[in-house]
Parts: structure tokens; C-alpha cells; sequence
């Protein structure tokens, strides 16, 4: 607990260029008074950014030789979040903008990687902004969009103002089909609370045991290949953890390219404790996280964001990990 | 210790501790440079402070937020910082901005013979004497970490993918030529007989090339990133940080290639983080994530002694005076200790 607090919250804002990204980073700036933040930026001078703490950067992706295939994070985060450490001043907070094409993998990735990083920060969401007019269009054009999609912790689904009811359903089903856990916020102008979007503290495993991902029963027939979906299983039955390890194990070896986000909590046979985890391609944070609640069914639930999920054979896989 | 005394007695201040002065500013310390028999202590709230004789002096305010990186051009202070600039200090203070790069970083200084380099970016820029004008080195990421060969011809230029070496012909000319190696390269440095350029990588290992024939190799086997690495006694030994114990390579003869490391344990099992050569001697200084730090001899272990005991902050910064009279160790929990190296019956 008091690691947690020594490590300084880090937000990531990605989203298409004109989304509005610049008009929240200004309003969280403005907004929050007494606040410390230092602001990376990457987009320099198409609008300008109100606080005294502006470092600009290039978004660099870099390989690690780490033996993970997938394996890249930003070295510009690296260098710049390594020297905000040595400040006499503690920040209250770091946000990092993105450029509108950046793949947000890199930068989470960076957080599980850099250990100074992990020591001194902790990445506390991904919010996505999202232009409610052409999001569609940007999904079906982009890969970069759909990625923004499915890394959110929260989609601010901006601009609504400008479609109609119809049209806004369809773009938020479109979300939740990429990404059934991100919250899904609408707004005009980003005019949203800014406690919806700072502190969430998104990828401790301790949240991730409130998900109530909107599990989806429709059919993915009319999906490309490579589009963004999402897979969730439950079981009642449990897992055998040995059985469990080994097939997820090899399917992150195998597909950790394809597969973008994990989440899940399980119950092991003889386990008394509940195993969370959450990963980002290949990369995993898993722990024990205490007892399974008294007098409530415990039960196990997985869920896989990426492409190609149909061809991994997931339900065979997860459904062989069962006790016999 | 007797049965009765405190349960948490005060620990046994170093000899060192007693006879030297301690400053205990909470202000993390970047970075310190010898001047002379003063050095010179960069801080993360911008500042700069000489230190000569057991005295601080006031702090200067250099940068606006930290300083990032320090060197020296003859008696002068070099310093780059988060407020984007560039700048030449004198040891009275006064404060002379070579560049300026806004929100830009400038993350690495050096000079040579009165050629003033700073980086900022992927861009290198060198100020040549008497030039108003820098020069400007190209690259195609971020900068890692630059350093001159002991005669300034050579500019090693580490980055993502290897080092970039900048050569000047008789004409003044730069030429380049590239050094590859898979991942993303952070500090680097000639040893000082110049025959051999080491990188510090993302990865917690080192890169070594040997110049006359570009054989290359990587040490590695740390348990952390390498901070801090430094030749030792002219170029025989190189000393590095990143495990819990000093790890020296030898690189006299035909270099490290199939020979082992010297490693110099430490009492306390903690990781070391800042190595610093004794001056003339086949010794260093050895810092260590809980403050503490250690007098070595590589090739003698058993000689090991301690200067200063834990502060429970990581050692960032160690410099020795010219005269080999007086060290300074920082902390980043802003302490410092000056002390004399040696009993005052001995000098």
C-alpha cells in the first residue's frame, strides 16, 4: 500500500487528431487547482496547452531483447519519466498525450518493462477520445483506432451533439464490440468529471475484480479477419491451475501478437485465494488477491480482446482447463 | 553490545562522517563535477552549488525544474536542464545561456578544448570556439549519451540501434561512421587509452566495441539497468553498477572476451548504483541504493573500506577533488558529505 502511494499516477490520453484531446488535457489543467502535472505532449503547437510543466517528446517505439516477441514500449516515456523522478517536487500527477495514430500498446507495455518506471509511476488509465461523427469511419479505415479502442480504460465518446440518437448507438455498439470494459462516457465539448477519468488506478489487479464486462452473446459472423473483437467466458466448474498455466502460457507465446488485452479472475481447485490477472500482449501481472467472497458463488471469468480471436480455439482451450 | 543498552541505538558514524561536513538539503542530487579542489553538485530543484572546503555556497538557480546532466569546460560549470537550456557557469555564479531549446530537453553536456556539445532531441549540437553558431549532428532517435575521445577528434553519439562516431578530419571536417547493435543504447564512453567505446543498453547489460577491428560483445548477467560504469586506473579495468556487487571487466591485454569480471561484494546485499574511479589508483568509490559507500581496491577486495553508512537514499553522485584530497558523495534524498580521504597526521 505504500509503494502505491509513492508511485506517481500517470494518465494516458490517445484518440484521433481533432477527437478533442487537447480540449480535455486543458480542462483537467484548468480544472484542477493546486494540482501539480506535468504534461508530455507530442502534437506540440496545434493548440496550446495552459501549464508550466510542458516537455515535449517524439513518440519513439523501441524493441526490448527482452526473448518476448512483441515486446516494444516508448524510450521517449523511459527518458522523460526516469528524469521527472529526480524533481525536488512530487507531482500530483503525469498525462501523456498521444499522437492520433500512436498504438497504445508501446506505451502500457513501458510500465510492465522499465523497472525505474514501474518503481517511481504507475500507469493509472488509457483514456480514449472519441469523435462520435467519425469514429466509424476511423475504425474502418485505421488500425491505430480500433487498438485506441480496445486499450481504453475509458472511451469519451465526444461531440455527441452532432448525431443523432440511431447514430450514436451504433457507434457505442461498435465500441463495446472492440472493448466490453472500457466506460463508455458521452460528452460535448469532453465536458465530463474529471474524477471519472483521473485516479482510477485501471490496471491494479484490485480493479480488476469490479469488472462487469458486458458480456456479449451476439455472434461474431459478420466480423473481418482482423478486426478488434472481444471473447468472455465464465465457468462454475474449477480450473485446474497446472492445465490453466500451460495453455495460456503457450497461447501468449503463440498469439500474444494478436491477442491485445486480457483480463481475468479464476478459481483454481484447493485454492482458497481469488487469481487475478490482467496483460497486454504478452506481457502479465497476476497475483493471489485474498479469499473468494463468503456466501457467493465463485466462479471464473476471462476475457480476450484482439484479432483473429475465432481461429484460437479459446472456448476448447479454456473449456480442457477444467477439473475433471 | 550490551543486554541493556537502546534497542535502536544510533549507528556508528563513519570516521569519514565525523571529520567531514554533512549537508542534509532534501533536495535529490543529479549530478557533481571536480573543479579543481571545488566541486560542483546539480540538483533536481535546478540549482547548482560549489562546494570547496567543507562550505556550500549559495545555491544558483540554473535551471527552472532539474538539473539533468553537468560537465566542465576548463574552470567552468557546464549544465543542461528540463526548462530546455543549455548553459556555461562560472564558479562565482554567473550564468551564460549557450542555447535555448524550449520544451525540449537538453540531456546530455560535454566539451573539449573549448568545443561546447549539448543534445537535445536527436539532434547533436556542437559550438566550436569563437562560433555563435552551432553545428549541428543529426541522428535518427532520441539521444542516449555523448562523450569525446581524450584528444576531441572522435564524437561517440549513442542512440536507438547503436552509436553514431563522429570523426574530424584535418580539415575540420566531421565524418561519420555506425556502430549497430540491436535495442536502444544509453550512456557511452571511451575508455582513455581511446581503443575501446562501451554502452550502457535498455536491457540491463553493456555493449562494448574494440575501434581498431569493430569487434563488439555485450556484458551482461545485471540484475538492473547500468547507471554507472567508468574506467578504472587509465583503461585496465572498466567498473560498472546494476547488480549488488561492483562488477569489474578487465580490459587490458586483448580485452573482456572470454575472461571473468572481478566482483567486490558488499556488506548489506544492496544493489550498487553509482561507481566512481579513485584518481591514479586501481581503486574505486562504490555508492549503493541504501546511501551507503565503499573505498575499494579491485584486485585486493579484502581492502574494502567504508566511508559512509546508509542514508536509506540511493547514491547519485560522487566526485573527488583534484589534489585527491577531499570527496563529496550525494544522495537522492539531498544528503551530502564532504570529507577528507585521509588522517591529517598522514597528509
Amino acid at each position: 500500500m505504500e509503494e502505491t502511494n509513492k508511485q506517481v499516477p500517470v494518465t494516458v490520453l490517445t484518440g484521433f487528431l481533432g477527437a478533442g484531446k487537447t480540449t480535455l488535457l486543458n480542462r483537467i489543467l484548468t480544472e484542477q487547482h493546486g494540482k501539480k502535472y506535468a504534461v508530455i505532449v507530442n502534437e506540440f503547437g496545434e493548440q496550446g496547452i495552459d501549464n508550466d510543466l510542458v516537455v515535449d517528446a517524439d513518440e519513439e517505439v523501441f524493441e526490448m531483447n527482452n526473448g518476448c516477441i512483441c515486446c516494444t514500449v516508448r524510450g521517449d516515456l523511459i527518458r522523460i519519466l526516469s528524469g521527472l523522478m529526480k524533481r525536488a517536487d512530487k507531482l500530483d500527477a503525469i498525462i501523456v498525450e498521444t499522437t492520433g495514430l500512436a498504438d497504445p500498446a508501446p506505451v502500457a507495455q513501458t510500465f510492465f518493462v522499465d523497472q525505474d518506471v514501474a518503481d517511481r509511476t504507475k500507469l493509472d488509465a488509457i483514456v480514449t477520445v472519441a469523435d462520435a461523427v467519425h469514429l466509424s469511419s476511423q475504425l474502418t479505415d485505421h488500425h491505430e483506432a480500433e487498438e485506441q479502442i480496445a486499450f481504453a480504460d475509458v472511451v469519451l465518446l465526444n461531440k455527441i451533439d452532432l448525431v443523432d440518437e440511431s447514430g450514436l448507438e451504433a457507434v457505442k455498439e461498435r465500441i463495446r464490440k472492440i472493448n466490453p470494459f472500457a466506460k463508455i462516457i458521452n460528452t460535448t465539448k469532453c465536458g465530463v468529471s474529471l474524477n471519472e477519468i483521473l485516479n482510477l488506478d485501471a490496471f491494479s489487479l484490485k480493479r480488476v475484480l469490479d469488472v462487469e464486462p458486458d458480456f456479449l452473446t451476439s455472434d461474431h459472423d459478420h466480423e473481418h479477419d482482423d478486426d478488434v473483437t472481444s471473447l468472455s467466458f465464465v465457468s462454475d466448474t474449477p480450473l485446474d491451475m497446472e492445465k490453466f498455466q500451460d495453455w495460456f502460457s503457450k497461447l501468449l507465446q503463440t498469439k500474444g501478437q494478436d491477442i491485445l488485452r486480457t483480463k481475468g479472475i479464476l478459481d483454481f481447485t484447493g485454492e482458497s485465494d481469488r487469481y487475478v490477472f490482467q496483460g497486454v500482449h504478452m506481457l502479465m501481472d497476476a497475483s493471489p488477491m485474498g479469499k473468494w467472497p463468503e456466501g457467493k458463488e465463485r466462479s471464473s471469468r476471462l476475457v480476450f480482446i484482439g484479432r483473429n480471436l475465432e481461429s484460437m480455439n479459446l472456448k476448447e482451450g479454456f473449456e480442457n482447463c477444467k477439473s475433471a | 553490545m550490551k543486554a541493556d543498552t537502546n534497542q535502536f541505538p544510533e549507528l556508528d558514524k563513519t570516521k569519514f562522517e565525523q571529520r567531514g561536513t554533512e549537508f542534509k538539503l532534501g533536495i535529490p542530487v543529479t549530478n557533481a563535477v571536480t573543479l579543481g579542489n571545488s566541486i560542483a553538485v546539480g540538483f533536481g530543484d535546478g540549482t547548482v552549488r560549489i562546494f570547496t572546503s567543507g562550505e556550500s555556497s549559495e545555491p544558483i538557480k540554473a535551471h527552472k525544474g532539474i538539473v539533468l546532466c553537468m560537465s566542465k569546460d576548463g574552470d567552468n560549470i557546464l549544465t543542461g536542464g528540463d526548462d530546455g537550456r543549455f548553459l556555461n557557469i562560472s564558479l562565482d555564479g554567473k550564468i551564460n545561456e549557450i542555447g535555448n531549446f524550449g520544451t525540449r530537453w537538453v540531456d546530455h553536456v560535454t566539451a573539449n578544448n573549448g568545443s561546447l556539445v549539448c543534445s537535445s532531441g536527436n539532434i547533436v549540437y556542437l559550438w566550436s570556439p569563437n562560433h555563435k553558431e552551432p553545428k549541428l549532428f543529426e541522428h535518427n532517435s532520441t539521444i542516449g549519451g555523448i562523450a569525446f575521445d581524450a584528444k576531441g577528434r572522435r564524437l561517440a553519439v549513442s542512440r536507438y540501434g547503436g552509436v553514431t562516431l563522429w570523426k574530424k578530419d584535418y580539415s575540420n571536417k566531421w565524418n561519420s561512421s555506425e556502430l549497430n547493435w540491436k535495442g536502444s543504447h544509453n550512456k557511452v564512453i571511451f575508455s582513455p587509452d581511446g581503443k575501446y567505446l562501451v554502452t550502457s543498453m535498455q536491457e540491463n547489460q553493456l555493449h562494448f566495441w574494440r575501434l581498431k577491428d569493430k569487434i563488439d560483445s555485450a556484458m551482461s548477467g545485471y540484475g538492473a539497468k547500468i547507471k554507472s560504469f567508468a574506467f578504472v586506473d587509465d583503461s585496465k579495468y572498466l567498473a560498472t553498477s546494476g547488480a549488488k556487487e561492483a562488477v569489474c571487466w578487465p580490459f587490458d591485454g586483448d580485452g573482456p572476451v572470454g575472461r571473468e569480471p572481478i566482483c567486490l561484494p558488499y556488506v548489506g546485499n544492496k544493489l550498487v548504483t553509482f561507481v566512481e574511479p579513485f584518481p591514479n589508483e586501481n581503486a574505486i568509490l562504490t555508492g549503493l541504493s541504501d546511501g551507503s559507500v565503499f573505498l575499494s581496491e579491485i584486485e585486493k577486495a579484502s581492502n574494502t573500506i567504508i566511508i559512509r553508512s546508509f542514508t536509506e537514499f540511493e547514491v547519485s553522485a560522487i566526485a573527488v577533488t583534484k589534489d585527491c584530497s577531499h570527496l563529496l558523495i550525494g544522495d537522492m534524498g539531498g544528503n551530502i558529505l564532504w570529507t577528507s580521504i585521509w588522517d591529517e597526521e598522514k597528509k
